[in-house]
């Protein structure tokens, strides 16, 4: 029972004027290290207020969160920057590069962060960009790059400091099908490679790819996809 | 970290070079008033304290005034005295001086006469051109003897030598003076002119000019180590106990010079000053280009803290932006200044002294403003959610 990923009744409540929103309303997921699981559910159901509050970038209403181990109930937002830094890559649908900098000082970015020395950043970036298929565009800004290239790059940033978990949410919505295969096709290959990623999407298709699938549907994990 | 924070703030101001120019317009043209007025007060002062050199910044003089010579102090005695009740004084000359007229052949000017002792041009560093200064002896015989000023010496003996020649010198009857030397040169000290001026032995002078003479004076020759303006205050402190200050002025360069330094410093520090008000108001204007930048950049910061930047590193980014800024500002501020004030020295014609002090304290400040009026936006950008700056259009 090796769960990088454990949420224990999560709920996540906005409140909108007098209104309440329950954006999830006591999520209990167990994720395992190495698995490869797909978050489905309609538009507004609440999956990617789940992928935030996994990747540490929001804090519960209520209920507890372990990430690889550790708890992240009562952590300063120091820490939290710190866990994000460390455990957590992310990979968003829109792409979410920095614009002025180009593909290989984005993918250097969260070394940076980390403290890793200059020649090693770069050494570990090169590679990834490398892995990812970018060798050859590394002094590239995000603006003289397709969407698939982005998103790759994305996707070697989210893997430089090596987390534990990969998060994608949507990563294909913003490209063409064919696009959006490769980069479906990468996710698979780092799956095999044995990194756990947790892949939010609205295509069916994909989802069911995933060895997992959590359904979501208004704040609640239910049985099965619900239209 | 530090680096790359540099390195992000000069890209973001490249791409907005106008945008940062006009921002900073502030911080340049603060740093360049006070850059150049404090050059140009230290110009000033260096100018003063240059033309002051020239002679007399070591002398103190003390004219008694008024009918100070019925109180017996003045007299030839009074440079002992002087000497053994005040310190730091090396010599003291008496002298007297009036206007008279010389005759040469047909020639007559009008003059300044000088009674003065054997060492007076010594102690004043009054070179000859030709003969030799009058002795101590011609002084005791009160011989008829005289040393003329350069341009007396010239209007007089157009061609040749003065020296071994006589001189009328008119007073009620005219007496024949032998020229013993001829002065070279020399720039007027405060207290005497050399160049327009003829003397003869202080004694001689007394008997033939004293009934109507109208001044006399006496000139300490301040010793090695001590300061002017602090062995002139003794002087006066002095003779104020024993005469009381009715009867004599004392006089030194050396406190005139302290004097407009004091001028010219209280001057440029005020000015400095307001133009100091400038750099604030040039910080405000930093304060709002970061917090624009900060605006603009809502989406680059949540993104950051995805990648696991902490609020602390944050702030430090925006902090670092708001230093480069305004210490750019600083140094084209400098630049500037530097320029101006070279530009109004080159026309006024004095010498560029370049008020280093002047440089590190508007860097000081530049860098102040910048962490000052960056502080406010960088600890706003620190503090931004990250999924809601993530999801800023
Ligand atoms: N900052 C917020 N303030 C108020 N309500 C919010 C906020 N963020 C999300 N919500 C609400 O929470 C619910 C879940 O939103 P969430 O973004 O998680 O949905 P989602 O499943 O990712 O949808 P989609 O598939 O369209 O991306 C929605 O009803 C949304 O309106
Ligand atoms: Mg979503």
């Amino acid at each position: 029972m090796d769960n990088v990923i454990e949420l224990v009744n999560v709920r996540r409540y906005y409140l909108v004027g007098d209104f309440c929103v329950k954006a999830l309303d006591g999520v209990s997921v167990n994720i395992r290290r190495g698995s490869f699981t797909a978050i489905m559910g309609p538009s507004g159901s609440g999956k990617s207020t789940m992928m935030n509050l996994i990747g540490c970038l929001d804090t519960p209403t209520s209920g507890f969160i372990r990430i690889d181990g550790e708890y992240t109930n009562n952590l300063s937002e120091k820490e939290l920057a710190s866990l994000r830094n460390r455990k957590v890559g992310f990979v968003f649908q829109q792409f979410n590069l920095l614009g002025k900098q180009n593909a290989l000082e984005n993918v250097m970015t969260p070394l940076l962060y980390a403290g890793v020395k200059g020649h090693e950043r770069r050494e570990r970036a090169e590679a990834l960009l490398e892995r990812v298929g970018l060798k050859d565009r590394m002094k590239h800004l995000p603006s003289e790059l397709s969407g698939g290239q982005k998103q790759r790059v994305a996707i070697a940033r989210a893997l430089v400091n090596n987390p534990s978990i990969l998060l994608a949410d949507e990563p294909t919505g913003a490209l063409d099908s064919r696009t959006g295969e490769q980069i479906m096709e990468l996710f698979q290959d780092l799956n095999d490679e044995g990194r756990t990623v947790v892949f939010v999407t609205h295509d069916r298709g994909l989802g069911m790819r995933c060895r997992e699938q959590v359904y979501i549907h208004d704040g609640k994990i239910v049985e099965g996809y619900e239209r | 970290m530090i680096w790359e924070n540099i390195k992000i703030a000069i890209t973001s101001m490249v791409h907005n070079k106008l945008r940062t120019l006009l921002s900073l317009l502030g911080i340049i043209i603060g740093v360049g008033s006070v850059v150049a007025i404090l050059n140009l007060g230290q110009s000033v002062s260096e100018s003063i304290n240059e033309s002051m050199q020239i002679g007399g910044i070591d002398m103190v003089n003390i004219f008694p005034t008024g009918s100070a010579r019925e109180l017996n102090v003045f007299d030839e005695q009074f440079g002992d005295t002087l000497m053994r009740n005040v310190e730091g004084i090396e010599s003291v000359l008496p002298a007297a001086s009036s206007s008279t007229r010389i005759r040469s052949g047909q020639e007559i000017l009008s003059v300044t006469i000088g009674g003065v002792t054997s060492n007076f041009f010594d102690v004043n560093s009054a070179e000859l051109l030709y003969g030799e200064y009058f002795s101590a002896n011609d002084n005791i015989n009160r011989r008829q003897v005289v040393v003329l000023g350069k341009d007396v010496a010239d209007e007089l003996f157009p061609v040749g030598n003065a020296v071994g020649s006589y001189v009328s010198i008119f007073r009620q009857s005219s007496r024949r003076y032998l020229v013993v030397g001829v002065l070279d040169e020399k720039d007027a000290t405060l207290g005497t002119s050399f160049n327009n001026s003829v003397f003869i032995p202080l004694n001689t002078y007394d008997q033939r000019f004293r009934r109507v003479s109208t001044l006399s004076s006496y000139t300490c020759k301040v010793a090695d180590g001590y300061n002017p303006t602090a062995v002139a205050d003794e002087v006066e402190a002095y003779l104020n106990e024993i005469v009381g200050s009715d009867y004599f002025t004392v006089f030194s360069a050396a406190s005139l010079v302290d004097m407009a330094n004091q001028v010219t410093s209280t001057f440029s520090s005020f000015l400095a000053a307001i133009a100091a008000i400038s750099l604030l108001v040039g910080g405000i204007g930093i304060m709002n280009i970061m917090l624009v930048s900060v605006a603009e950049r809502t989406r680059e910061i949540g993104i950051r803290k995805a990648l696991g930047a902490s609020p602390r590193v944050i702030m430090m980014q925006f902090l670092i932006e708001a230093l480069t800024l305004t210490i750019i500002g600083g140094v084209i501020g400098i630049l500037f200044g530097s320029l101006l004030s070279y530009a109004v020295v080159n026309v006024v014609g004095w010498q560029l002294y370049f008020s280093w002090s002047a440089i590190v304290i508007s860097l000081g400040f530049s860098a102040f403003v910048g962490i000052f009026f960056g502080w406010y936006p960088a600890a706003k950008a620190s503090k931004l959610d990250p999924i809601e700056a993530l999801s800023y259009e």
